[in-house]
């Protein structure tokens, strides 16, 4: 999904724009291209070492077993960090470098490795990496930092990509959830003509009661709705704010000329309700869905055209 | 912009074009009210389809025009409120209560219908 980070800041999309900010960033110059470079085999001689040094680390934490008991995922994971690692050393920092971060991210982030524990693994992965460099200059130990200094250049480099692609792919997660529970939870049925049906399960917050109140009014003027019988048999507790917020549903649906039926109120939902004082003289309520329906029928049908809760019952 | 008021059978039509000044509203409240008299009118339909905005003098003179009707012997339907206008409205308090509401004119001029065959059983 895309287009539904609208407000999510351009460092988090990975385009070639980015990729130019973060290089000038990291501040990655020619001088430490040499030195990566004069480093590259000394790192590669020793490639397995470091992925084990990661992937052992990880082990010993019961945080990443959802990524370690995964062997699809791990052996991924494996040829990610191995490719990983190649790229760090080699010298080009282009879109591709910045592809491979990427999926390593959303790999990681599937795997719901938890980010502290990730960085944990990346340091004690640079420590191996860093030994052997050290070793490699084991008289000149300012050669040796000089060294280092550009290689931990790319790793905190890669560390900005790698952390902002986990969150984002998380981000995205929580959105597509939040999205799929969205389009789920407030369906408006037409059970006969001019009756609305609009079972609500699960937990009423502001936001949702607001979208609830939003799609009940559409929804009556697509379906020329007459009675909605709202059922509140799935909510586990309302509190007085949501109570309020579906007290102003229902004259909100007055005003277009319906009538609002609430049924299903638990015991405990009707006490804590009486007990917080809320004002629900006004709501028309019916023990379950059944009665709702049998007072909506009498509210629609022909035998009774004008019920005593028929929306223009007047005097 | 004045209101043009229809009349229908013994139903006066009101149908708000455009957004309407504090003065409209008092003059289409003060037309009403001489013209159920005039026209023996059993209903009023008022229809605020066209409305975007509805504030608290609209509301009030909504509620204080449908008790006039009322006493000169009209009931009064506000029809077409649209729902952006209905949450705004509920939202400060503004419930038009004692305001009998439809979906739209066809709603409307049912509902007095037969809220009015129903007078007349009853009388």
């Amino acid at each position: 999904m895309p287009d539904t980070q609208s407000n999510a800041s351009p460092s988090t999309q990975f385009g070639p724009e980015d990729l130019e900010r973060r290089l000038s960033f990291g501040n990655i110059g020619p001088d430490d291209r040499a030195c990566i470079e004069e480093i590259k085999d000394t790192v590669l001689d020793n490639l397995e070492e470091h992925i084990d040094a990661f992937f052992t680390h990880l082990s010993r934490h019961v945080e990443a077993q959802g990524l370690l008991r995964r062997p699809d995922i791990m052996e991924e994971a494996r040829r990610l960090e191995s490719e990983h690692i190649v790229a760090m050393v080699g010298g080009s920092y282009g879109q591709g470098y910045f592809e491979q971060r990427k999926r390593l991210g959303e790999l990681y982030n599937r795997a719901q490795l938890d980010v502290a524990l990730f960085m944990g693994a990346f340091h004690t992965q640079m420590s191996s990496i860093g030994g052997r460099i050290m070793q490699r200059y084991p008289t000149d130990s300012a050669e040796a930092f000089r060294h280092m200094i550009a290689f931990k250049k790319v790793a905190f480099f890669d560390l900005g990509i790698l952390v902002d692609a986990m969150m984002t792919a998380r981000e995205q997660t929580i959105r597509r959830q939040q999205e799929a529970i969205r389009e789920l939870s407030t369906p408006a049925l037409q059970v006969r003509e001019r009756l609305l049906i609009l079972p609500i399960i699960g937990l009423l917050d502001s936001f949702r009661a607001k979208q609830l109140t939003d799609g009940l009014l559409q929804a009556i003027r697509s379906h020329r709705a007459k009675v909605v019988v709202m059922d509140l048999t799935g909510v586990a507790t309302v509190d007085s704010k949501v109570a309020n917020h579906l007290i102003q549903t229902v004259a909100a649906a007055r005003l277009m000329g319906a009538t609002v039926i609430v049924t299903g109120l638990g015991a405990e939902v009707a006490q804590s309700l009486v007990t917080l004082g809320v004002d629900l003289s006004r709501l028309n309520t019916v023990g379950d869905l059944q009665g709702g329906i049998e007072e909506a029928e009498r509210v629609l049908g022909p035998a009774s055209p004008r019920g005593d809760r028929h929306p223009v019952s007047i005097g | 912009m004045p209101v043009p008021v229809l009349k229908q059978g013994n139903v006066l039509i009101a149908s708000i074009q455009s957004a309407l000044t504090d003065r409209d509203l008092l003059q289409l409240k003060d037309e009403l009210a001489e013209k159920v008299g005039q026209f023996r009118s059993r209903g009023v339909v008022i229809d605020v389809t066209a409305l975007d905005v509805m504030d608290s003098f609209a509301t009030r003179t909504l509620r204080s025009l449908a008790a006039t009707t009322k006493l000169r012997g009209a009931e009064t339907v506000v029809v077409g409120i649209q729902p952006d206008v209905a949450i705004a409205l509920v939202e400060l308090g503004l419930t038009l209560d004692g305001v009998a509401t439809a979906l739209d004119l066809e709603e409307g001029l049912e509902a007095l219908r037969a809220a009015v065959s129903v007078h007349r059983d009853g009388g």
